[in-house]
């Protein structure tokens, strides 16, 4: 067992793992943060994805030993039922989401986005978003949502 | 599926890693994990000790010397895709970069791991040998230059010593009337390509063809170097329609490539068709743009 | 007790959907985001062998693991525990089998569960599965149909004496007559490739045992929790009456979830066994060989026609290749809907077919959204269109020689479904007027002379929704369950016996139910699958919650309405059946009482209530619309569904022959399911449809080898479609209302079964000008381009 710390949503993390287990797995067994959804363990769906120190990765291929001294956010982090984020928002009013299994990941991944560019076109969406799979939606009204948003000029953040 | 149990080391020097591969078997070097984790996921590596380079300051790191251009083997597939340097000074890099996989993908994945890792459809290790570089290994207390033409060794095999750690990635500097150009065939956005080809043009002043180098991804069980498929177009000025298809059709009648899932040996061969001509044009037409305009 | 002026309906959450907050949020409560404490995990020992007779497993290796509750073998389950069956003993040409939760004496399909491991972690099950070792006396697969229909066959049941598992002849009308008409015949093959349904979060099972109480309390990603309650019954031996089963949030189904999995049972039987909570969460690499998949068939047909474009009469030869059978709900089920739904919405009664379904060493077939229709679609669509190219009649101009006239309605088709749709010419019409047919047409004419490889495609389709499973399942049926109850404060609760998998029942039903009540849908809670919350319910699957869930609801709703308008007529002084519900208000004239009184006066001032009033304002109602058959009749004839909804599609492609890579430039659905509840949840239902329907023609295949060893197992090698892969469909909705209560008839599924045949038309018309047709689904950017290989070299 190795002791690991990180910081998590900004709240620090403390947990003692096997070198072997997965950060996702840490999250969400260890951390209360279930929100991060295991998908394929295969790194090929994004619906396992977080962010740390800002930059999105898939917390299935990413061992917790790994995440020490990082700052790990994820949709825990992003909004709360009284105060949606903005994509959270947008997400809801163009039914971009129905299952909601891969929701979590996609908020993160469009978090990162505008963070890189505040007014994606929809072809730099569509290639930024293209790790993250989703079977409910067809990516139609994902696409609205977040188009909604670059067109607003409000950089979410 | 769960990774099976290993021991962990997070090692902060080339020397630490190179010990720490040198004392136990079966230890892998851990960078990006983008392909061994999902890999240890399934079971399918199972090594005994994972050294993880993620903190080894001298493996990142970019610049030229002597007409040599180095990567440090830690440059992040996103660092090569974005880093306003390595536009300037190997916009190959950048372009190949970009295609790899999704960015999340792109932020953790590595230039060396990518090709120690050798997976005969990535396009980093068809890159390395297109450009016709090597890469630098260092073992405990030594260190060897690789030329690409002698790392690959089968599918997902080199010739690194497994008490190699793979340090820097080394190939010859961008210079003007160089064009280079990766075209590949992917399903979806950021797959594994079914088929890539890689070229590297030089032009004289003139505009003449002075070297053409072309590597394949998909097209066989390594990055497979198929140049002497453009052979005909040296010393040639211009590049026609028919001369590019012709180059396809070398290209395709070079590649000997494996049949799966993804595409059958025909189809990977008529691929190879298509993306050695689209390569070959743009390539053609970056070296001569930048034989024009030595900034661009 | 009155007030003059009442106030608008509260103001909305800000959210569409009342599921919305918490997926966002990441608090959805998912099969494994349920805890309990001292949760055991399970992990299975699957077949790495196709075809193989198991002599002995040794589990002492593995017994050994620190860690491990306990390791367990199909023989050692089987002495104890209850066996599935198809429960269709009424079917002389099935072949009657049993199975128990895991392999006994054989293994039939890379993947069937040999062993299970309990441990204290899915990482520990994991190492102990390593460490069992299973004694296989390797057999011959059998790959496909084809091949296990030779007479020299591996058998995989060796006392069948072949492997044909379902024989279904069917012949209806006088298909000899109507050849002996015919001024033509054509013959073709049509096939089709196996897929699967790909929810992202796949299957999964946790179960509670107290043996105190003798309670076993299930959650269970499914979409059909009280059926899958009987099933655990008839497994466990417990009685119903012990069991709880819970579907929590689901992250999709589309059909895969519909059935019975061994798994899912499994988990039961180890939960009363090991008396620790356990959890089963089936892995991407399990889904992808032990899920369940689709569509895999193969056609053969024989068309009678005149030369005016009238197909008088067809014969259908269907080779389906369903793996191994172990499997309730039967998989030949889909099958079974194919021979059904072929006459399409065509006046064809001259109709035949024989149904093989072939018994083969790979992973059972099952349900996946459209159900064996989009297969049955493609054929007709097909036919007329290759039908049409031989007489030189263009593809509207047969469908209109064909289609099923506007009069009369109900129309009974060749195969005895009761059609209740609205008008297929008139449909048509909609949609070359949306889709810009003409112009289109033109367009690709433009192109062509181009030299351009373009195509435009129609389709239609008519569809049974909101069926009766009896026939394929031997029990259930077709009706469905709601309980609604007004609470004392005026809030609601909805209990229904179908189960979202991420539609948004949550939201329709509130809606539908606050339509009734006059109320707020922010006032109405809606709960599914928890079997605790109702008596019986049918489940989500066959385009049914809105039709026979939503109808449920409105009864149980009208019927509690009802009642507070007594209440509210006993205060007002007042007939009951002048008395109206809107705006949160039981109103007569400008007098209103507030729906919040009428429920206070049912439970806190009863002294209010009429004379000889029960107290309490709480109904359950079942709802079963009575036209539809639990049996085929005599003469095979059957009305499976209690209504039809109909869809029309239109699609623009364009073919580059060098790589074989089809781009959908433009796709036009009409779409007709009766009232609409919702149109932008419709609209989604109808854009997930359409990217499946995509993913089918040209990203998704399941590969085997030719010993059944399977070839993809991970979603780099399976390939769903990603954002920018799929097309942005333009939607007509025509709403026809059915006969039935809320005039609903099914949507979920439509779209999925008409734009695979439109876009296999569209991509037929591209490649006119090389003389290749499009007989297959499969148009993946590889199997076209082998098709126009073999065609450049033919």
């Amino acid at each position: 067992m190795t002791s690991v710390r990180f910081s998590l949503n900004g709240e620090s993390a403390e947990v003692d793992v096997e070198p072997r287990e997965l950060l996702l797995d840490t999250l969400r067994d260890r951390l209360a943060a279930k929100g991060a959804h295991a998908g394929c363990e295969q790194g090929a769906c994004g619906a396992c994805t977080v962010l740390v120190d800002g930059s999105g990765v898939r917390s299935c291929l990413m061992f917790t030993v790994q995440a020490s001294g990082t700052e790990v956010r994820t949709i825990e982090g992003v909004g709360s039922p009284g105060a949606l984020h903005p994509i959270q928002q947008a997400l809801s009013q163009h039914h971009g989401l129905q299952c909601g299994f891969c929701t979590p990941g996609m908020v993160l991944t469009a978090l990162e986005l505008f963070e890189t560019d505040p007014h994606p076109s929809r072809d730099r969406i569509e290639e930024w978003m293209s790790g993250n799979l989703c079977r409910c939606t067809g990516y139609v009204n994902i696409v609205s949502a977040l188009e909604s948003l670059a067109g607003t000029g409000e950089a979410p953040s | 599926m769960k990774p099976p149990r290993f021991d962990y080391v997070a090692v902060r020097s080339v020397a630490e890693a190179t010990e720490a591969l040198a004392q136990t078997e079966d230890a892998r070097i851990l960078a990006g994990g983008q392909s061994l984790v999902p890999l240890m996921n399934l079971r399918l590596a199972r090594p005994r000790l994972l050294v993880d380079v993620n903190g080894v300051r001298d493996l990142v790191g970019f610049g030229g010397r002597n007409g040599t251009l180095r990567f440090g083997a830690m440059c992040r597939h996103r660092f090569l895709e974005t880093d306003p340097l390595v536009h300037q000074k190997a916009p190959i890099f950048a372009e190949t970069a970009a295609l790899i996989g999704h960015v999340h993908i792109r932020n953790r994945g590595t230039l060396g791991g990518s090709i120690a890792h050798a997976d005969p459809v990535a396009e980093l290790p068809a890159l390395l040998v297109a450009l016709d570089g090597r890469v630098i290994a260092s073992g405990t207390g030594r260190e060897r230059a690789i030329p690409a033409a002698e790392l690959f060794a089968g599918p997902f095999t080199t010739s690194l010593d497994p008490t190699e750690l793979l340090t820097a990635v080394e190939v010859p500097a961008h210079t003007d009337g160089d064009g280079g150009a990766f075209s590949e065939f992917v399903r979806r956005h950021g797959d594994f390509a079914t088929a890539g080809v890689a070229v590297i043009v030089h032009r004289d002043a003139s505009g003449t063809c002075e070297s053409l180098r072309i590597a394949g991804c998909g097209l066989g069980p390594t990055p497979v170097d198929l140049s002497a498929a453009g052979e005909f177009l040296l010393g040639e000025s211009e590049l026609g329609d028919g001369a590019a298809r012709e180059l396809g059709k070398r290209v395709a009648a070079a590649s000997d490539p494996p049949g799966d899932v993804h595409g059958s040996k025909d189809y990977r061969r008529d691929l190879a068709a298509v993306l050695a001509a689209d390569a070959v044009r743009r390539a053609w037409q970056k070296a001569g743009a930048a034989r024009r305009d030595p900034g661009g | 007790m009155s007030v003059a002026a009442p106030p608008r309906a509260p103001a909305q959450t800000g959210t569409r959907r009342h599921e919305d907050t918490r997926l966002l949020c990441g608090r959805g409560e998912y099969l494994g985001d349920v805890q309990r404490p001292d949760l055991k995990h399970i992990a299975i020992l699957r077949s790495p062998l196709a075809h193989a007779r198991i002599r002995d497993v040794d589990v002492s290796g593995a017994m050994t693991v620190p860690g491990v509750i306990g390791v367990f073998t199909g023989a050692e389950l089987a002495a104890d525990t209850g066996e599935f069956s198809h429960h269709l003993p009424m079917i002389p040409t099935l072949r009657q089998i049993t199975w128990s939760v895991l392999a006994t004496d054989k293994a039939r399909f890379v993947g069937e569960p040999v062993a299970a491991v309990v441990a204290d972690s899915r990482y520990i099950a994991e190492d102990a599965l390593e460490l069992i070792e299973v004694d296989y006396e390797e057999l011959p697969a059998v790959s496909d149909a084809k091949a296990g229909l030779e007479a020299e066959a591996p058998l995989l049941y060796e006392d069948w004496g072949d492997n044909v598992f379902l024989y279904m002849p069917g012949a209806h009308g006088d298909v000899e007559a109507a050849f002996a008409d015919a001024d033509g015949e054509l013959r073709e093959r049509f096939t089709h490739h196996r897929v699967s349904g790909l929810p992202m979060e796949g299957h999964g099972a946790l179960g509670e045992f107290d043996p105190s109480t003798g309670r076993l309390e299930m959650h269970v990603s499914t979409q059909v929790p009280h059926t899958l309650r009987t099933v655990i019954s008839d497994i466990t031996g417990l009685s119903e009456a012990k069991i709880r089963v819970v579907a929590p949030d689901m992250g999709g189904g589309f059909g895969n979830k519909a059935h019975f999995m061994r798994e899912e049972a499994l988990v039961a039987v180890l939960a009363m066994r090991v008396r620790h909570p356990v959890v089963w969460q089936q892995d991407r690499t399990e889904n992808l060989l032990a899920g369940l998949h689709s569509r895999e068939q193969v056609h053969e047909v024989e068309v009678a026609y005149r030369n005016d474009g009238r197909v008088l009469g067809l014969r259908a030869n269907f080779v389906v290749d369903v793996g191994s059978p172990e499997l309730y709900i039967l998989g030949c089920a889909p099958a079974i809907v194919t021979t059904g739904v072929v006459p399409n919405c065509y006046d064809l009664q001259d109709y035949a077919f024989e149904l093989r379904c072939v018994a083969t060493n790979k992973c059972p077939m099952g349900g996946y959204r459209g159900y064996g229709q989009p297969q049955g679609i493609f054929l007709m669509e097909r036919v007329l269109d290759l039908v049409g190219e031989r007489l030189d009649i263009d593809p509207v101009t047969m469908r209109r020689r064909n289609m099923i006239p506007d009069e009369p309605r109900p129309y009974v088709t060749a195969t005895g479904a009761v059609l209740d749709t609205g008008s297929f010419d008139e449909q048509l019409s909609e949609l070359l007027e949306a889709a810009d047919y003409d112009a289109a047409c033109g367009a690709r004419d433009e192109a062509r002379a181009e030299g351009r490889l373009v195509g435009v495609g129609i389709a239609q389709m008519v569809e049974p929704t909101a069926p009766n499973i009896h026939a394929l399942a031997g029990r259930f049926g077709g009706y469905e369950m709601a309980m609604l109850t007004v609470q004392p404060d005026g809030r609601v609760n909805v209990a229904v016996g179908t189960k979202s998998q991420g539609q948004g029942h949550e939201t329709i039903y509130a809606k539908v139910a606050a339509d009734v009540l006059g109320i707020s849908p922010d006032d109405v809670a809606v709960s599914d699958g928890d079997t605790a919350a109702l008596p019986y319910g049918i489940g989500t699957w066959g385009s049914r919650s809105a039709v026979m869930g939503g109808g449920a609801v409105i009864k149980a709703a009208r019927q509690v309405r009802d009642k507070m308008a007594a209440i509210a007529a006993g205060l007002l002084e007042a007939p009951a059946d002048q008395i109206e519900a809107s705006d949160g208000f039981f109103r007569l004239g400008e007098a209103a009482i507030p729906f919040g009184q009428i429920a206070a006066a049912a439970y806190l001032h009863t002294f209010l209530l009429p004379p000889g009033m029960d107290p309490g304002l709480s109904v359950v109602v079942g709802y079963d619309p009575g036209n539809t058959s639990p049996f085929p009749d005599e003469r095979g004839k059957l009305n499976v569904a209690a209504t039809y909804s109909t869809a029309a599609a239109a699609a623009v492609v364009e073919v580059d022959p060098a790589t074989g890579v089809v781009t959908v430039s433009d796709l036009t659905i009409v779409h007709d399911c009766g009232t609409v509840i919702d149109r932008v949840l419709l609209d989604g239902q109808i854009h997930g449809a359409v990217a499946q329907a995509v993913g089918q023609t040209f990203f998704e295949e399941i590969h085997y080898d030719e010993n059944g060893q399977p070839q993809t197992s991970t979603l780099l090698d399976y390939m769903i479609p990603a954002f920018g892969d799929v097309v942005r469909p333009r939607i007509v909705h025509r709403e026809t209302p059915s006969e039935l209560i809320g005039g609903f008839r099914g949507a979920g599924e439509g779209a999925i079964i008409v734009t695979p045949a439109a876009l296999a038309a569209a991509v037929h018309d591209a490649l006119a000008p090389l003389g290749v047709p499009i007989t297959q689904a499969n148009l993946s950017p590889s199997r076209l381009r082998e098709l126009l290989r073999a065609h450049s070299t033919a």
